[in-house]
């Protein structure tokens, strides 16, 4: 099967290769030249300035809360929504009453995957005119609605959700969850169900509890699929811009309240856009990407596993 | 099925749920046997509504809102709407709703079929041919997940409009598509990896071309997987705000409106700013958000199964 | 030198709900090819009425930001210079003049007029280091189409043609003319009998009736600080003075350590120390907090001119919108009269329009007292010609009122720059305002961060 290999190769890599080094590869190696530059963003003419602009960004103190929270999301983020969804996935497929030491789902499983999927398919636009006003700061909002109808919490005293600095930025992480976990209880889900019944059942047999094949069985044949899960959902932390930008209080691209839910993304953009600081931020959005790779090899190397064959 | 083995009374296994003669939803003596399983079952159910209500009630709020007047929804946001009328809707889709949707159904039509068969394309040959600067251009490909787009859009803006290919069905298409690849690339890679290659070889000594081994012999195979990569490209493209926002704009006052469904949405939530029309807002919100759920009822079924397939292998 | 109204459009608008902003406008135009030639239309014949010599039947392509004020009154406008000239107008109103026009400016096609406002303005520096702009000199040195004894510049308010001019020459007209203070409902006031208060003394005692009679004394729309500093930066202007903003604008860090500023901001935490604050409104959008205070659940709320136009639909019947300047601290150098005002809502015509002719006529009819009433009555809001609205046009309290203020006011009107020059500045004060307010830092430390924030944009 040697022959015509190249020619097909070249063939078959040619159009994907060209696409992607036009439309992507090229950009951001523009970028990376733009990084060099104290480039304002409002005309061509610019000046080289070498790597000033990455000396000048580990002073910042603003970018390093921007990262923690990046660093924050990027732990929160993945194990809560992971963990949320392996539980649910467990609930829909063996949570059900175990008739005569079969395994089942609940009923109305089919419903539920369903429904926790819905947010998948909304557009960011919609979520951020959601969340405006499930976190509204008196008691028109959904949340403190709902607390001072219960008389949990004083009118005259509401929770400010998204203007309070430790509040802020649970309340983004939140939303992503709200949003994530069905898409990841499916891909769950699924998974389980291709697991066979009879694992469960031996295990059953033995003497273990549920709980116990949880961790025993279910957790170890599904240790892909939660893979899959973390690394789209530690690029999802390194970008929340949207709802950031959109939720949070603040001048240019939220942030705040005072930087309390800054994150990379939104600062890059402010320096971008509102302080003319343009070639700062590329050198900002060189260093996002650093970090995002090293992240990424980090994460693809720690959850390398064996993997069980069934 | 299963048999039972220690279990005293009849009763039906597996998936049949009609004991005869016993009312079922009791509990029951078996319940012993997997401990616990009433418990969990009544705390399963009671966790799964919980999580259901939060989802579905702030949907039907946006349903809801889309009945009331401007001056309700600027106050409590637990006001229930006075009157019935469709008007918002009418007026939303005055402003456009429908044109964004059929714009956003060509873009991703165009878009997700190029970005399977050259993701798929590219995969292939990445995972299962030998070649110098195979690992190289396969890590290229990977890397560029992890970029944030917002990084290359300028530059990404002068490259198509350049190509003359702003506003244009096909510059999107291209660009979605390439932005795609990386993700695409990086998971059927893994998957042709799993296939196994002797029904190739198969193939190609009958005297089958690598390229007509690809499309008869292996795409069928992976049918699994691209099903579940297409399930993730069209979610991710759907979504997509800030490329159409950057590449989707009328160019002379008499170029069509060609905005995306999630920019058109940005663009009215834009004029409620002003003053505008937060009814039709939420109109508008209602009527993307329908048809989606219907077209994920509908293929549900296929969105789950083709999700096992796409895992890291 | 964009306007502070443009200014604080990008600040909420763009934040609140655009994601983001397409890529820089400035950048884009830079890289203006100046493209094909364009054959200019047949000129017309220069008369007293027709200064520019408009050819009859010329077209006119005029393209408007559809915002706050809407397009409807540029309708209105083009069926007067159809009316005129016979010539067809297009008309295109969107919220994205960047994305529409950037590459029309770049092929050397653009409109006849441009209003060019918006989150997603064009930068006016930009185009004009381009050549992109007509200079607007004729336009002011035309007759006044209602006085043709006039001269176009000599019915603008003060202010407007500086804030379009670069080295000495105008290039944009700003024709809305907005000011920004307090405001409360007459309605609410007449009910219970409060006196809207011209010191700062007062307004705290009113505050405190208020509050006791059960209603929240002030709102204000926190979670964009802008507008708070509204009022914080208005008292540091009337305490301290013209001078005194002339030295902020020039970003002096020395001034953050005198009386004005200090006094200024003890006073407005005094709201937020006793509890003068409706509950919730420190983390609430202008639509939100605007319209708490529609419905009287707050008696005070600070904003530009724009309000009663964006709060339209929400305001009842009666409520009776009215305008307060910020009341004077003892001690203070400006009369209690003096507001913050400028003009706002940047036009251009485009120096490679085709109809450059009808472009600066179309800006001159928008100088006559039939449009700037039209505009008042259409988009509840003040134009920059002088006396713009004749007496038989009916306006809307709230603007009724501000024209009542304005007439007080006379010359005593100021504004503040840095807004538009130092915006890492103006985002650090907004910050330290959002603090303030929510009572987690106090005044002492909001003129620390300030001061900082000054040395280092001084620093640049």
């Amino acid at each position: 099967m040697r022959h015509r290999k190249y020619p097909f190769i070249a063939g078959f890599l040619f159009v994907p290769v060209v696409l992607y080094a036009v439309f992507v590869i090229w950009p951001y190696i523009q970028t990376f030249g733009y990084s060099l530059t104290d480039w304002s963003g409002q005309s061509q003419t610019m000046n080289f300035v070498g790597f000033d602009n990455y000396s000048k960004l580990f002073s910042d103190s603003v970018f390093k809360k921007a990262l923690v929270h990046n660093m924050l999301i990027l732990v929160f983020l993945p194990v809560i929504t992971i963990l949320l969804a392996l539980f649910f996935a467990f609930m829909l497929n063996v949570g059900g009453r175990g008739r005569a030491g079969a395994v089942q789902g609940v009923r109305g499983a089919g419903i539920y995957k369903i429904v926790f999927f819905f947010p998948q398919v909304l557009s960011i636009a919609i979520l951020t005119v959601l969340f405006q006003a499930v976190y509204r700061s008196d008691e028109g909002g959904l949340f403190n609605g709902v607390l001072v109808k219960l008389g949990l919490e004083d009118k005259q005293h509401p929770i400010e959700w998204l203007n309070s600095p430790d509040l802020v930025l649970w309340c983004i992480i939140g939303v992503l969850i709200w949003a994530g976990v069905g898409f990841y209880l499916v891909l769950f889900s699924a998974a389980m169900q291709s697991i066979p019944k009879e694992i469960y059942e031996a295990a059953l047999l033995d003497g273990a509890r549920r709980g116990q094949t949880f961790f025993r069985v279910t957790l170890p044949l599904l240790w892909d699929s939660v893979q899959t899960a973390w690394v789209y959902l530690a690029i999802a932390a390194m970008d929340v811009f949207a709802l950031v930008a959109t939720l949070t209080p603040g001048a240019y691209y939220g942030g705040g309240p005072d930087f309390h839910s800054e994150v990379m993304a939104t600062y890059l953009m402010r320096n971008f856009l509102t302080y003319g600081k343009s070639g700062y931020a590329c050198a900002m959005g060189v260093v996002i990407l650093l970090l995002t790779l090293i992240l990424s090899a980090i994460t693809l190397r720690i959850t390398r596993r064996e993997r069980i064959e069934f | 099925m299963t048999t039972p083995i220690k279990e005293p009374t009849p009763v039906p296994v597996g998936k049949v749920s009609t004991p005869v003669g016993a009312r079922p939803r009791k509990p029951r003596k078996e319940e012993r046997f997997a401990e616990g399983g009433g418990v969990l079952n009544a705390f399963s159910h009671g966790f799964l509504i919980l999580w259901a209500l939060m989802i579905v009630f702030p949907l039907l709020w946006v349903v809801l809102s889309s009945f009331k007047t401007d001056k309700q929804i600027g106050g409590s946001a637990w006001s229930w709407p006075s009157h019935w009328s469709f008007d918002a809707f009418s007026r939303a889709w005055d402003k456009g709703i429908g044109d964004f949707f059929v714009n956003t159904l060509v873009v991703l039509c165009g878009s997700v079929t190029l970005t399977m068969l050259f993701g798929s394309m590219a995969a292939y040959v990445l995972a299962r041919y030998e070649f110098p600067g195979n690992r190289a251009l396969y890590y290229i490909f990977v890397a560029g997940a992890m970029f944030p787009v917002y990084l290359a859009l300028v530059p990404l803006f002068f490259m198509v409009n350049r190509m003359g290919l702003l506003n244009s069905y096909i510059g999107l298409i291209l660009v979605y598509v390439a932005y795609s690849l990386p993700f695409t690339v990086f998971f059927l890679h893994s998957f042709f990896r799993t296939l196994p290659t002797a029904v190739h070889e198969a193939a190609v000594i009958d005297g089958c071309s690598h390229t007509r081994a690809f499309f008869q012999v292996m795409v069928p195979m992976a049918k699994p997987g691209l099903i579940s990569v297409g399930i993730f490209n069209v979610l991710g493209q759907w979504n997509q705000y800030i490329l159409p926002v950057t590449l989707m704009q009328q160019q002379k006052s008499g170029d069509p409106d060609r905005s995306m469904l999630a920019q058109g949405l940005v663009n009215l939530a834009l004029q409620q700013g002003y003053s505008g029309d937060s009814p039709a807002l939420f109109a508008g919100m209602t009527v993307a958000m329908v048809p989606v759920l219907v077209v994920y009822l509908s293929f549900q079924r296929q969105v789950q199964s083709g999700l096992t397939a796409g895992t890291l292998k | 030198m964009g306007s502070d109204f443009n200014r604080r459009d990008l600040i909420k608008r763009a934040v609140a709900v655009g994601l983001v902003a397409a890529p820089a406008a400035g950048f884009l135009s830079a890289c203006a090819s100046g493209g094909g030639d364009n054959e200019s239309s047949a000129k017309g014949k220069k008369t007293k009425d027709n200064p520019f010599a408009v050819a009859n039947g010329a077209g006119l392509d005029v393209v408007i930001f559809k915002g706050g004020y809407g397009d409807d009154y540029a309708r209105a406008f083009e069926k007067l210079y159809e009316k005129k000239y016979k010539g067809k107008t297009s008309h295109l109103g969107t919220q994205d003049i960047t994305g529409k026009l950037q590459p029309r400016f770049n092929t050397g096609s653009p409109p006849d007029v441009i209003d060019d406002s918006g989150a997603k303005q064009i930068k006016l520096d930009v185009l004009h280091k381009n050549g992109q702009l007509a200079d607007l000199t004729p336009l002011l040195d035309a007759p006044y189409i209602d006085d043709p004894s006039k001269k176009v510049r000599d019915v603008l308010q003060p202010g407007t043609i500086e804030t379009g001019s670069f080295d000495g020459k105008m290039y944009s007209l700003s024709y809305v003319y907005t000011v920004w203070g307090l405001w409360y409902s007459g309605k609410l006031f007449k009910d219970k009998g409060y006196t809207p208060p011209k010191t700062w003394s007062d307004f705290m005692a009113l505050c405190k009736e208020i509050k006791k009679d059960g209603t929240a004394p002030f709102c204000h729309q926190g979670k964009y600080p802008y507008y708070i500093n509204i009022l914080v930066m208005d008292l540091i202007a009337k305490t301290g003075g013209l001078e005194y903003v002339k030295r902020i604008d020039s970003l002096d860090p020395t001034v953050w350590g005198e009386g004005a500023a200090k006094s200024s901001i003890e006073a407005v935490y005094e709201l937020v120390d006793k509890g003068y604050l409706l509950p919730g409104t420190n983390g609430m959008t202008h639509i939100e907090s605007q319209t708490a205070w529609n419905e009287y659940k707050a008696a005070f709320i600070p904003s530009g001119s724009w309000l009663e136009n964006e709060q339209l639909k929400s305001t009842p019947q009666d409520f009776d919108m009215k305008f307060l300047p910020v009341p004077t601290l003892d001690g203070a150098k400006l009369p209690f009269e003096a507001i913050r005002a400028g003009a706002g809502e940047p036009f251009i015509v485009p120096e490679k329009a085709k109809n450059k002719a009808g472009g600066l006529e179309f800006l001159r009819i928008m100088l006559s007292k039939e449009a700037s009433g039209k505009f008042a009555q259409a988009a509840n809001s003040l134009t920059v010609l002088k006396d713009g609205v004749g007496s038989d046009v009916k306006l809307r309290p709230g603007t009724q009122s501000t024209v009542e203020v304005l007439k007080a006011a006379g010359t005593n009107t100021f504004n503040y720059n840095y807004p538009n020059t130092a915006s890492e500045f103006d985002t650090a004060v907004q910050n330290a305002s959002g603090e303030l307010m929510a009572k987690r830092i106090k005044p002492a430390e909001w003129l620390k961060r300030v001061k900082a924030a000054a040395e280092k944009a001084k620093k640049g």
